[in-house]
């Protein structure tokens, strides 16, 4: 199986007052065929910002440099008329909102037929029977009806079933979800999650998943890349990340959270909060907020060191 | 412990709803609809549901910052519900609320100090200004923040450190309850834990009471002593919180605890996932509210709701099943 996705140093630097600030630095993983990768961190740490420069919706004065290979192609290099070809057909993306992603004013049919109609060169009359079976394959009851209905008559998971529908449309080979259930309640979100699986396994779509849901993450991701602050921390298959996490942040983030099983015990959380993009600290960006923080940690940040196969930290503890 | 400080009986509250040009009344949103229980002094009942089940309407109605429809609402003895304007402005010195956006519940205009001492002035605590600006000082540090911070505004602040001063303001009249609505919803996994362990401590120093209103169910599990579940504006079941969640009765809670993501990836469970969307408040089903997405539905769930019983020893469960 091969690499679908590839990002190499991938930094994204933002404007603000004149000044540039590293909201991503050297960023690089990959994601193979038919694998779902987690990309996990807090508010402000650089998640959205890579889905994004990865589907190219970054606009100057924010500027990115690095790699960002598609099948081999650099994304980045890319003329907008090939990115166009590309967008919204082989590589998709559902964002969390799917009350402001979703446009008001046009029925559900359309905006899901324009990109069949766009891409895949269907007749309207094609792509409207299309649309019908995408909408019954998301589970839309009525999809006859509800093709021509707007947006504000459904309800919120009805509406992030039509964002996978669209998403889905062209059948894409990799799919970006941005925090896909975080609006939706717990009932309505074991809906959709079963859904995006579902839809993943027939289409065989590699999904990059974005959240801050540790539960979300080991249900459905094969591997996981922790961010902190701009930068991957720890990356390896989910199993070893849950059942040894190495980084402390990734030791941190799992001891803070309440359990729904076993003895109540004290929660143990992570003194301190996340630095903001004009106080990035010197040297390993968690050192403050780290009890095992050491000199060099204040200096230096550290290089990733594998610590079993595929499964790799960025933390001077592990430097020989 | 055994002394209940608040009880509630029977609270509804129903939203008109109106239409045309006369504003005529065409219906109601049944948003609480009858809903009884006791809290005890010191302990927390956890109040959890999806959204549109009544939780947060629930928890402002027994504060009275909306009107409920019908219910009695008594604290340490009193019925609140028929104390006239003054008095009730008094007796809310004794209960207050924490929000669940710390962004929107700080006056952007208003000092840390202002903030603090705005309860102090209206309750007419604390003498002088420099008595309050003491207090301001001593709950800055006892909610965990630095002293000088009175000085600052809500900007220069995180969300969880303006939660904690959400916190301090509450706390700055001595209340006995404090109903804390969605109080972590809003904050980061790593800072959520520190808000936890500080409403703990504060419970245990201050001898406090909590509601403590969450979807989060591992949340809720985690600080409370019982827990209510709501559906539809209704009760589904109430019990010690272990319990909950090791034996749960009513199918909606099996349902909706099968639902949480577990962060174990070995985590082999049954899931049961619901068919259908949530019912609209305003035109509930009939019967039990949940028969139409529940599992186990029998003919009898559609004509009847369930009656409210003790199926088990402080176990309380309204459900047909068992009848």
């Amino acid at each position: 199986m091969g690499n679908i996705l590839e990002v190499e140093n991938l930094n994204i630097q933002f404007r603000l007052d004149e000044k540039y600030y590293t909201a991503v630095q050297d960023v690089s993983f990959s994601i193979r065929e038919g694998e779902t990768l987690g990309l996990v961190g807090e508010s402000g740490c650089g998640k959205s910002v890579t889905s994004l420069s990865i589907m190219r919706l970054l606009q100057p004065p924010t500027q990115i440099s690095g790699q960002i290979r598609y099948k081999g192609k650099n994304l980045l290099d890319l003329p907008e008329k090939q990115m166009r070809s590309i967008r919204g057909n082989e590589i998709s993306m559902i964002f969390q909102e799917p009350m402001t992603s979703l446009n008001p004013v046009h029925r559900i049919g359309t905006q899901i037929s324009e990109s069949l109609i766009l891409h895949k060169d269907l007749s309207g009359k094609q792509a409207r029977q299309e649309t019908i079976r995408l909408l019954q394959s998301v589970g839309i009851p009525r999809p006859e009806q509800i093709v021509d209905e707007f947006p504000h008559q459904l309800s919120g998971g009805m509406r992030q079933r039509v964002m996978i529908a669209i998403a889905m449309a062209c059948k894409p080979q990799l799919l970006i979800a941005d925090e896909p259930t975080t609006a939706l309640d717990v009932t309505i979100q074991a809906q959709i999650l079963d859904l995006m699986r579902k839809v993943a396994r027939e289409n065989r779509t590699s999904i990059l998943l974005i959240t801050h849901d540790l539960g979300v993450v080991a249900e459905m991701c094969d591997r996981v890349a922790v961010m902190y602050a701009g930068r991957i921390v720890e990356e390896g298959p989910v199993r070893q990340i849950f059942r040894n996490p190495q980084h402390p942040y990734t030791q941190g983030l799992l001891a803070s959270l309440p359990k729904v099983d076993g003895p109540r015990t004290r929660l143990q959380p992570i003194e301190g909060n996340v630095p903001s993009l004009k106080n990035m600290p010197q040297g390993c960006r968690f050192a403050p907020r780290c009890r095992r923080a050491m000199d060099v940690c204040r200096q230096r940040d550290a290089d990733f060191h594998l610590v079993e196969d595929a499964h790799r930290v960025r933390c001077w503890l592990h430097a020989e | 412990m055994a002394e209940a400080l608040l009880q509630v009986e029977d609270l509804k509250k129903y939203f008109p709803i109106r239409r045309g040009v006369f504003q005529r009344t065409v219906g109601h949103v049944r948003a609480v609809d009858g809903i009884s229980f006791t809290v005890q002094k010191g302990e927390t009942l956890g109040v959890v549901g999806e959204s549109g089940c009544g939780k947060s309407t629930m928890g402002r109605s027994i504060l009275r910052l909306i009107e409920p429809t019908s219910g009695v609402v008594n604290f340490e003895g009193r019925n609140i519900v028929r104390l006239r304007k003054g008095q009730m402005q008094a007796m809310r010195r004794q209960m207050q609320l924490v929000f669940q956006d710390p962004y929107a519940s700080l006056n952007p205009r208003f000092s840390i100090a202002q903030t603090l001492m705005e309860p102090m002035i209206i309750h007419n605590l604390y003498g002088s200004r420099e008595e309050r600006l003491d207090r301001v000082r001593r709950l800055l540090e006892r909610v965990g923040l630095d002293a000088d911070y009175a000085r600052r505004y809500p900007h220069e602040f995180s969300g969880g450190q303006r939660q904690r001063i959400g916190i301090a303001r509450a706390l700055a009249v001595d209340p006995k309850l404090i109903i804390l609505d969605e109080p972590v919803a809003a904050l980061d996994v790593s800072v959520q834990s520190q808000v936890l362990n500080l409403l703990e401590d504060l419970q245990e120093e201050l001898g406090l009471t909590y509601i403590f209103i969450a979807h989060d169910l591992s949340v809720v599990r985690h600080i409370s002593d019982r827990i209510l579940v709501l559906y539809l504006g209704r009760m589904m079941e109430l019990v010690e919180a272990e319990e909950l969640f090791a034996d749960p009765l009513h199918p909606y809670t099996q349902a909706l605890l099968s639902a949480v993501p577990v962060p174990d990836p070995d985590a082999k469970r049954e899931r049961i996932i619901l068919q259908g969307d949530l019912p609209s408040p305003a035109n509930p089903p009939s019967g039990c509210p949940f028969h139409t997405r529940c599992p186990v539905a029998k003919p009898v769930c559609r004509e009847r709701a369930p009656q409210w019983k003790e199926i088990k020893p402080k176990h309380y469960v309204a459900c047909h099943a068992y009848a």
